[in-house]
């Protein structure tokens, strides 16, 4: 009996931060959504990049292109509780323009599909099944992905780098948040579609600080999430990924009254499964490469770790070069450019960066 | 026997001493590393032995902890 209840504390002790931290970004995201966010995007870091891209004229898609708080905060709020913590730790050097191109491949993925993967649970809780054919690429991603880690892939060590090299990204945002409030005329605004749908500026960046905060305290990843329940039968970080889409479920029942379950007229999001499920392939096995999904890259650049900070700019010329390309889908279906083609070729950019970086002889 | 949990850079670096504790018939587990010892999503490998196998740590490592009940004791820490 008090074995039972030592195992009880143990396994609430081990959880309880990360589920409600689960709770916590799900519920963010119904409210932000509430408050003005499109519909299943209270909060995507893929979408949110990209239409930060199209605010700084990277892309010259009109309905999405908006400085998104949501980035600012997520990035403050991590560095804030990591400086409190003693955990602010600049670090970097570690295969930079790897992770860069990873970036750039993971973002384009994830336009295809019109996701990463925390919108993909936020999707999923929202009732779109689209996003139940993401999940299975994502997953897919994720167990090709491991196999090169078990063979000893390895894209270097960091190493301790100075505070304004680990300060530099931050301020970078601090400044386009200046911007934004003193200086918006500068800045593509989208009047119509996505973009143009958006929560209080402030309180968008309150809600998502105190997110990143609490993220950061947590490790929440979702491709680290998969990673440990496959390789290490560890659900802890997995179970955050379910708490968001409870808390999500609960949230639309909450301010929708129902929940509309099916593929089709789903909010930003096409019904192309094939090109679902390979865009999410693509972020899954870039998500283990980089080692963390695009949440967790913004949250680690929050602590100060470079690496992150240049996957992060992997990501923002990712998005310019998908709608720059035609390569982002849209509600009405994939893009017009020459989408296989670059699907194809990210594949064999994947393949490549994995087996090139296993190290020999296990070292 | 005491137990210890080694901290690490790469994966591989874990996979790597994992490989070397192996060799001289030290049984270790890797896993994620627990939240306390470090803010990353890295992993760690969990052994028991009698002395801290220094020798054995790959180049990479972070840190070799002895575990005392719930309590972590930094053995050796590099940057």
């Amino acid at each position: 009996m008090q074995e039972r209840e030592t195992k009880f504390k143990r396994i609430v002790k081990d959880y309880w931060l990360i589920i409600l931290t689960g709770l916590a970004v799900g519920a963010a995201a119904v409210i932000l959504s509430a408050l003005g966010n499109p519909k299943n995007m209270g909060f995507c870091i893929a979408c949110f990049l990209r239409d930060g891209a199209g605010a700084l004229g990277f892309h010259s898609a009109a309905v999405v292109q908006y400085v998104r708080p949501e980035i600012i905060g997520l990035v403050l709020g991590s560095m804030i509780i990591a400086m409190i913590g003693r955990e602010w730790r600049p670090m970097g050097g570690s295969s930079p323009m790897t992770r860069f191109l990873l970036g750039v491949i993971v973002m384009i993925g994830a336009l295809i599909f019109l996701g990463c993967p925390l919108r993909m649970v936020i999707r999923l809780g929202g009732g779109d099944l689209n996003a139940l054919v993401g999940l299975l690429g994502f997953i897919a991603g994720i167990l090709i992905g491991i196999v090169p880690l078990k063979l000893g892939f390895s894209l270097k060590r960091a190493y301790k780098q100075s505070r304004i090299e680990g300060l530099v990204f931050p301020v970078m945002l601090i400044a386009l948040a200046l911007i934004a409030i003193f200086g918006g005329g500068y800045l593509n605004n989208s009047v119509e579609g996505p973009g143009s749908q958006r929560a209080n500026f402030f309180v968008a960046l309150l809600i998502s600080a105190g997110v990143g905060a609490l993220c950061q305290r947590s490790r929440l990843c979702m491709a680290g999430g998969m990673r440990d329940a496959v390789m290490f039968k560890d659900f802890r970080l997995i179970s955050g990924f379910i708490a968001i889409i409870v808390a999500v479920l609960a949230g639309n029942l909450i301010v929708n009254g129902s929940l509309s379950f099916g593929f089709e007229n789903q909010p930003v999001a096409h019904t192309d499964g094939i090109f679902n499920f390979l865009g999410m392939t693509l972020v899954g096995w870039g998500s283990v490469l980089l080692g963390g999904c695009p949440l967790r890259q913004l949250i680690l650049a929050g602590e100060g770790n470079s690496d992150s900070a240049i996957t992060v700019t992997g990501f923002v010329t990712g998005a310019a070069v998908a709608h720059n390309f035609g390569l982002a889908s849209s509600a009405n279906g994939i893009g017009g450019g020459p989408v296989l083609i670059v699907v194809l070729a990210s594949f064999a950019a994947l393949i490549l960066i994995s087996v090139f970086n296993i190290a020999k002889g296990g070292k | 026997m005491n137990r210890y949990i080694a901290t690490f850079y790469t994966h591989l670096s874990a996979i790597t001493t994992l490989r070397s504790l192996e060799k001289v018939g030290i049984e270790a587990a890797l896993g994620p590393v627990p939240r306390r010892l470090s803010s990353s999503c890295g992993v760690c490998l969990r052994f028991e032995a009698q002395e801290p196998p220094l020798n054995l740590l790959d180049e990479d490592y972070e840190g070799l902890y002895l575990c005392e009940g719930q309590e972590y004791r930094p053995i050796v820490r590099q940057e």
